[in-house]
């Protein structure tokens, strides 16, 4: 053997040591990478395409059109006032659901044992399907056999009876109460998760050294779940920005846009007015603004990011 | 030995290829054909499933797949199939423009050969039934369900506590809504959250104020037509004179027709009145007969000054017409099972359910079928519904306009101009 053939013998096998461990990196990845391409990258990628065309989803008659719709989506004043609509359904969503779902957790933790059966039913709204939920509170909401208005004129309190889904002032807070009252165990459950995890010690030092039930909840309870709530509000946020069953359900975006979500104008254009070309416009500006709003959101809650 | 072994592994191969096979040859016995309609009534979707049921007998391999979808669920989903390039072999629709856009892909059958094959079948059929699904001289769909007429459905008991007469003109109608007002009886049940309720509403007063050339002209985009026609002006006025009057019972905008909540409102009495199409009689019949034996129609009154014919109305003749798709693997099958569907049985089911299929020389002792039978003979002129004549976007910009004029969220004015503006971009 030349000193020249060890030589060459020993990057290769280096290579191949590397390749040895690169491998099982690649092979773990391949699966998940393809998945993602598949059922992410392409789709976002054609729908991008498909927002720069004039296309009725059917046959062959594409025309390319540019940025026309994307100019189109500008002007459009029911466009704005659907993302309007989900900006006030993340408000509202953050502003009741955290702290209802907090307050609940916090108790049903605290009556540990004893509330097996109160969880559950706390539970229940969330195991139901949207669409009978809608339904069901589509009845309850009925300005004429419903039985919220009902209630109201047996207590002689006529005056408070309004036409919940029919009028364009009630329309979108009537079906945001039942989004709320939907998704409050979910993050319930998510707060008592959180709360399994806090050290009884600490809460019984505390007590020793003479706090109240509430210091010990503002002081060590709630900074101890920060990044739970962190978590919470970002699934709340971005959920609310592209939420659509209920909405669909109970509305339709109506009465004259007044619930209009971006979700909801994007299938109406899509599947009523048969305007693929358009509503993919309106897909992907979606996806952009829910990209933007889950990245300020984010960034705004980045100190209380920690580790659950 | 070891051929022994190998012949084994043969035999075992053999065995399981038969085995694996048999499904297919099971598969090339019975061909399917998937049929999609929107009829969920028990009475209608029993109709179509004998109907399937005859095929399957009289065709020995063919096995039909049937599904009933709910009104507005239906639209949306054959879209999504047509999109996908998957649609059912046979699928209902309503004829006019969402079944011309799906011409225009290349995506329906021409059934026209079919037809002037079986002259007899064809002939069969009132001609007014071809013509929402007639595009360029070329048949795409045979009427199969029902012929419709709008009326105004009322409460004949309730008229008479109140010494009411059904309203023949406008002026009457006001009165009617006065005084039912003041009794806390709403004139009308409208369930306008599916916004083709409320169109109706639209559709006759422009045909009742302009004639039927207003809109006809309008849609076509010939010279002079316009959606800013004072017609179509005054129609939205007259809706919002409704409104204003207290004529809609409460929460008519939010209100959702697919769940009944509309006639919810007339069996209880607190709605005296229903602008719906006569296919409500039947289903009034099977959810209540009770109120059925209450029930009555009249024509849509006229409005003063108005260049309509009173007997003129807004309708199909047809009401769902079947039509194939270009992907069905077994078109001759499909029209066979599309005959099946529309025979002379079905058709005397569907009068036992209160629907007259668009057949020549149908004869009934039903008072009410009778009745529509011969408005529908009489009219002058059969308007169809502008949603479903309408190209797919500008039916959305008519359904959103309107449902914002009874509203009031819109002017009149501007809700013509939307609508003109719309149709001029679409022309373009």
């Amino acid at each position: 053997m030349t000193p020249q053939d060890t030589q060459m013998t020993v990057p290769s096998v280096e290579k191949y040591k590397s390749l040895k461990a690169v491998m099982p990196i690649v092979v773990f990845l391949v699966p998940a990478v393809f998945f993602l391409v598949v059922f992410l990258l392409y789709p976002l990628i054609s729908s991008f395409q498909l927002s720069l065309l004039d296309w009725n989803g059917l046959g062959t008659g594409e025309r390319f059109v540019g940025m026309a719709n994307w100019l189109r989506l500008a002007q459009d004043r029911l466009f704005w006032k659907a993302l309007g609509n989900n900006l006030e359904l993340a408000f509202f969503s953050v502003l009741f659901q955290m702290p209802i779902a907090l307050l609940l957790a916090v108790v049903l933790d605290e009556a540990s044992k004893g509330s097996r059966i109160l969880k559950i039913l706390y539970f229940l709204p969330l195991l139901m399907s949207s669409v009978a939920l809608g339904v069901v509170f589509k009845n309850i909401y009925d300005p004429n056999f419903g039985p919220i208005n009902g209630f109201l004129s047996a207590i002689h309190l006529d005056v408070l009876a309004r036409d919940w889904l029919g009028d364009p002032r009630l329309a979108l807070g009537s079906v945001i109460a039942v989004v709320c009252w939907q998704n409050i165990p979910f993050y319930m459950v998510l707060f008592l998760a959180g709360l399994s995890s806090f050290p009884r010690e600490l809460g019984e030092a505390a007590r020793l050294d003479g706090a109240s039930e509430t210091t010990i909840f503002w002081r060590i309870k709630l900074p101890h779940l920060q990044g739970t709530v962190r978590t919470a509000v970002m699934l709340a946020v971005v959920g609310s920005m592209r939420y659509f069953d209920l909405i669909f359900i109970m509305t339709d975006g109506g009465p004259d846009g007044a619930s209009e979500l971006m979700a909801t104008y994007m299938f109406r254009t899509v599947f009523s007015s048969f305007q693929l070309g358009y509503g993919s416009t309106v897909a992907s500006a979606m996806f952009l603004i829910v990209t933007l709003v889950a990245a300020v959101t984010m960034r705004l809650t980045r100190r209380y990011e920690t580790e659950i | 030995m070891q051929s022994a072994s190998v012949s084994k592994i043969c035999a075992l191969i053999g065995g399981l290829t038969v085995l694996a096979l048999s499904p297919l040859a099971a598969q090339a016995q019975s061909k399917t054909i998937t049929e999609w309609d929107l009829q969920t009534t028990t009475g209608g979707a029993k109709i179509l499933n004998d109907g399937g049921a005859r095929f399957e007998k009289a065709n020995p391999g063919f096995k039909v797949e049937q599904s009933h979808i709910q009104n507005d669920a239906y639209k949306t989903k054959l879209k999504i199939a047509f999109g996908a390039n998957q649609p059912p072999c046979v699928f209902a629709s309503w004829g006019g423009g969402p079944l011309k856009e799906y011409v225009k892909a290349g995506q329906v059958v021409d059934l026209s050969s079919y037809l002037s094959k079986d002259a007899a079948f064809r002939d069969r059929f009132a001609t007014a039934g071809f013509s929402t699904v007639t595009f360029d001289g070329k048949v795409y769909g045979i009427p199969a369900e029902n012929t419709v007429a709008s009326v105004l459905f009322y409460n004949k008991d309730l008229f008479a506590a109140e010494k009411l007469t059904p309203p023949k003109t406008w002026d009457e109608l006001m009165n009617v809504v006065k005084v039912l007002k003041a009794k806390n009886i709403a004139a009308f049940s409208l369930a306008n959250k599916n916004k083709w309720t409320g169109s109706m509403y639209f559709v006759y007063l422009v045909d009742r104020i302009g004639g039927p050339g207003v809109f006809a002209k309008a849609a076509a985009r010939a010279p002079g037509g316009s959606f800013t026609d004072p017609a179509f002006i005054e129609a939205g006025k007259r809706i919002q004179e409704l409104v204003k009057a207290g004529a809609f019972a409460e929460g008519y905008n939010g209100l959702d027709y697919d769940v009944g909540a509309s006639r919810r409102l007339l069996y209880s009495g607190k709605a005296a009145m229903e602008l719906m199409g006569t296919w409500e009689a039947s289903t009034i019949k099977n959810e209540n007969p009770g109120f059925y034996e209450k029930l009555d129609f009249t024509q849509f009154p006229t409005v003063p000054g108005g260049k309509g014919d009173p007997n003129a109305v807004l309708g199909t003749i047809g009401d769902n017409f079947f039509s194939i798709s270009s992907t069905c693997k077994e078109p001759d099958a499909a029209f066979k099972l599309i005959q099946s569907l529309t025979d002379d049985v079905s058709a005397q089911a569907r009068l036992e359910d209160k629907r007259i299929i668009p057949v020549k020389g149908l004869k009934t002792s039903d008072p009410f079928l009778n009745r529509v039978m011969k408005l529908v003979s009489e009219a002058s002129s059969v308007q169809f519904w502008y949603d479903q004549e309408l190209s797919p976007n500008l039916a959305q910009v008519h359904l959103n306009t309107t449902q914002a004029l009874f509203g009031l969220s819109i002017t009149p004015e501007a809700a013509a101009q939307q609508m003109e503006d719309a149709a001029k971009a679409e022309a373009k």
